[in-house]
């Protein structure tokens, strides 16, 4: 049981489990309308039984009344609110903050179902990086080799040329990568989105936890839940590994755009569960070429910089000269060797869903293996065949801006209007480089609460890997849930709400 | 080694909290005694509050009193106004929303739970029902938030500059208490005023006896080394704090010889003696002093180094925020490597 939380276990293993949160007695029929809606449910089978994973979880929710579920979202919600656990939507006026809701009924993921993914995502890890230290410091073989076309890399918002010929410590140039995975109508897992450049959300997956395990502890007796706490510990090693010439007491911060950043709390999240500092760009300078932190006793050299700011905004003088939320210089000084910035710069090339289609052709091309985890079906829209097929059908497939993310510009052709799917048409002939068309997946469902009922709700999930001198998968992922009947939009700022996700230990033998 | 703009942050945390907390506390006498005047002493009353509270010059952008409802406006939610308790409110949680990675997670809870019983922040000039409710609980959660502070926070720069920064607020408070009382309107100084404004009734009653002489209450509210809001005591204090923060701090040496200096001042009796000739040109200047060691306190938290000159290596040549640079031949190839 090394490594297992406090809350894992089995319920009659616990001596303690008699005298806390009771499990309540009532049979409340929550479930007894439960009906799939026509996607894979990872909960229930096609015949409406249960699934092995899911079995005790589902009869410890029959037990459960509306009025005790109800009560135990608002603890949830009176938790993160007063922690201040909270996102931000630009495009909204009234305040800046809001909590992000989060479903009681958690996701589990069997041990060698997850065993299985993480091999996938460590795989699609270890090739994007090969690519991109390819790309940037290897004179580009695998373009030359005509893996991908040049034109269609170069052409990409996330290539950046300031990049070339930086060096990265173990060729890490992404030491941070979520990667969004969804489960089709077969219930296989597909990687629908590459994010290299900041993905966020890994503090949710840890506070989600820490709020379950306050306000439903007793649903984890029956369960053996690998832990989330050690995220930081993980990271922080990652980042101790990337300093340059391998430093043993490495300075590391955590770069911030500030306090109405709209993942400020996470990035406070991330420098408190490392034990560093958070840091904005005003509290850096740049001199001799390093970098160096500005303290009450004088400046102390810096050597890793977990950055949460896009490369435009990094520095000043390289980049957009009207950034503030960067350090001037920042560039020479890694240029010269001095400090390392994770993520690396340059890696929304990878991110950029016109390169998205070639990642399975980039894993055979450097790992010499098959792909453990495949693409959604991709149109590439820039070529003419692909192009003249997918808007044909536009209808049944759904069209995703290139340079997007958080769902928006994403037209979903099942829910799309005839004049909505006009207008995409004409701006896709218009600007192909700018859009790829993906078969339309049924997301996966689970049961979540809905009023006064369970209801089969569709999600995603991100798995975080980490990388520098080793690759990790973290032990967990951020299940992004879309909270209304039949919509298949899960991000955060379009009101989407999350699970927590337990990855369950190996049975013990 | 606390980075500049932390120990900024949790100076300022240090004096919005006390701001808070001594604003209620005052707005609360305030509501009470006015309640009892009638006319122009009840105008007198709450002009002498504001003088108190050094927000004279903030009054000034808002008008003349005309009420007490818009004493209580002004002094409990103006948001324009900094000294008001919802502004402070604001800022202790503002500035501690930005150093959250550095401080205990309960202080920050405490601070945003206070922020979130404000159902009306963000709508200037409302009033709540139950005014006294209202900052009983405000003076309950900035005591908690003392409590963590004081039990869950390590003893280290960041801990030390909230002292700091609690200290300069209140020694300034009470010297303009002082300073207000001796140059009231009405001619006499109410020395029970005095005694509830700085919570030291109780403690002056079992130290003096139960009638309090005005002259008596200035030197306890100045001198009395065991008083909390007493100036000598606030001032220990924030020397205390300034010479904890480490022999490399150079920069705040300036700050901890003036406290220093002020504690001498007050030990000597030098304050008194100069009182008893011209007591509110003394107790100004004394002010004057107070602000200039928090001045120099701020002066010190940025490092001794001429940062404009090391950012200058890096601006952008060319660009057109440095003159000179336009077209500089050779240089935009240097960072375009």
């Amino acid at each position: 049981m090394l490594g297992l939380t406090r809350e894992s276990g089995r319920r009659r293993d616990l001596p303690w489990s008699a005298v806390v949160d009771p499990v309540p007695e009532t049979r409340s029929g929550l479930l007894d309308r439960y009906q799939p809606v026509g996607a894979f449910d990872e909960a229930f089978d096609d015949d409406g039984s249960v699934r092995d994973t899911y079995s005790r979880i589902v009869e410890r929710f029959r037990e459960l009344d509306v009025d005790e579920i109800k009560r135990l979202e608002k603890l949830v919600a009176d938790e993160f609110r007063r922690q201040g656990i909270t996102f931000t939507v630009y495009s909204e006026d009234e305040g800046t903050e809001r909590i992000w809701p989060m479903d009681l009924f958690p996701r589990l993921i069997a041990a060698a179902e997850w065993d299985e993914l993480a091999r996938g995502l460590s795989q699609r890890v270890a090739a994007m990086n090969c690519f991109l230290a390819d790309l940037y410091n290897g004179g580009g073989q695998a373009i030359a080799d005509g893996v991908l076309p040049r034109w269609l890399v170069m052409s990409s918002q996330g290539f950046e040329r300031n990049a070339m010929g930086i060096a990265v410590p173990h060729s890490a140039h992404c030491n941070v990568a979520g990667i969004d995975v969804v489960r089709d109508a077969d219930g296989r897992y597909r990687v629908l989105e590459d994010n290299l450049r900041s993905p966020s959300g890994i503090s949710y997956v840890v506070e989600n936890r820490a709020a379950m395990a306050k306000a439903c502890s007793w649903l984890f007796y029956d369960h053996a839940v690998q832990p989330t706490e050690q995220y930081g510990q993980m990271l922080r090693s990652t980042l101790e590994s990337m300093a340059p010439g391998g430093e043993d007491d490495a300075h590391i911060v955590v770069l911030t755009p500030g306090i109405f950043n709209s993942a400020y709390f996470e990035h406070a999240f991330l420098a408190r569960s490392m034990g560093v500092e958070l840091v904005e760009g005003r509290d850096l300078v740049v001199d001799g070429h390093n970098v160096y932190t500005r303290t009450i006793e004088g400046l102390v050299k810096v050597d890793v910089i977990y950055r949460r700011i896009d490369d435009h905004f990094l520095d000043p003088v390289a980049f957009r000269p009207d950034s503030t939320l960067g350090v001037p210089g920042l560039l020479s000084a890694l240029r010269a060797g001095t400090v390392t910035v994770c993520n690396a710069l340059g890696n929304g090339v990878v991110d950029d869903k016109g390169v998205y289609p070639y990642v399975p052709e980039l894993i055979r091309y450097y790992l010499g293996s098959e792909p453990i985890i495949d693409n959604v079906t991709t149109y590439m829209m820039w070529d003419p065949d692909q192009r003249r097929e997918a808007l044909d059908r536009l209808d049944e497939l759904v069209a995703k801006p290139v340079g997007e993310s958080g769902g928006y510009g994403v037209l979903i052709g099942p829910h799309a209007t005839e004049q909505q799917l006009d207008e995409a048409r004409a701006t896709i002939e218009a600007e192909p480089r700018d859009w790829i068309v993906q078969e339309l997946v049924q997301l996966s469902t689970l049961p979540s609460v809905a009023d006064d009922r369970l209801e089969p709700r569709h999600l995603d999930l991100r798995p975080f890997v980490l990388t520098g001198e080793r690759t990790q998968v973290f032990p967990g992922g951020l299940t992004r849930v879309a909270m209304r009947r039949g919509s298949l939009i899960v991000n955060s700022s379009q009101g989407g709400g999350s699970k927590d996700t337990w990855v369950l230990a190996p049975e013990a033998p | 080694m606390i980075l500049a703009r932390h120990a900024d942050a949790l100076l300022w945390t240090g004096r919005y909290l006390e701001r808070a907390e001594t604003t209620s506390r005052c707005l609360n006498y305030a509501a009470n005694s006015i309640t009892h005047l009638r006319g122009d002493e009840a105008r007198a009353e709450g002009e002498l509050m504001v003088r108190t509270l050094g927000l004279q010059e903030e009054l000034e952008a808002v008008g003349p009193l005309e009420s007490q409802p818009q004493l209580v406006a002004f002094l409990l939610s103006d948001t324009d106004n900094p000294g008001s308790v919802v502004s402070a409110v604001i800022a202790v949680r503002e500035n501690l929303r930005s150093v959250r990675d550095r401080i205990p997670i309960e202080l920050w809870e405490e601070a945003n739970g206070l922020y979130l019983r404000f159902p009306f922040l963000g709508h200037a000039n409302v009033a709540p029902a139950g005014l006294h409710e209202v900052l009983l609980m405000v003076r309950r959660a900035c005591l908690a938030i003392s409590g963590v502070l004081n039990e869950g926070m390590r003893r280290d720069e960041g801990h030390a500059f909230v002292v700091v920064g609690r200290m300069l607020e209140r020694s300034i408070f009470t010297v303009g208490l002082l300073e207000a009382s001796h140059s009231d309107a009405r001619g006499v100084m109410d020395a029970t005023r005095m005694l509830r404004l700085t919570s030291s009734l109780q403690a002056y009653h079992r130290q003096h006896g139960n009638a309090p002489d005005p002259d008596g209450v200035v030197r306890y509210l100045l001198h009395a080394p065991d008083l909390p809001r007493s100036v000598l005591s606030c001032l220990n204090r924030a020397e205390e704090g300034l010479t904890g923060l480490g022999a490399n701090a150079a920069a705040l040496d300036r700050a901890r010889r003036k406290a220093a200096l002020l504690r001498a001042r007050l030990e000597l009796g030098e304050v008194e003696e100069a009182m008893t000739s011209a007591p509110v040109a003394t107790l100004q200047d004394f002010a004057a002093q107070l602000a200039g060691l928090a001045s120099d306190v701020h002066a010190g938290i940025v490092p001794p180094l001429a940062m404009a000159t090391v950012q200058a290596q890096y601006v952008r040549p060319g660009h057109a925020d440095e003159p000179g640079n336009e077209g500089e031949p050779g240089h935009a190839d240097e960072w375009a490597q």
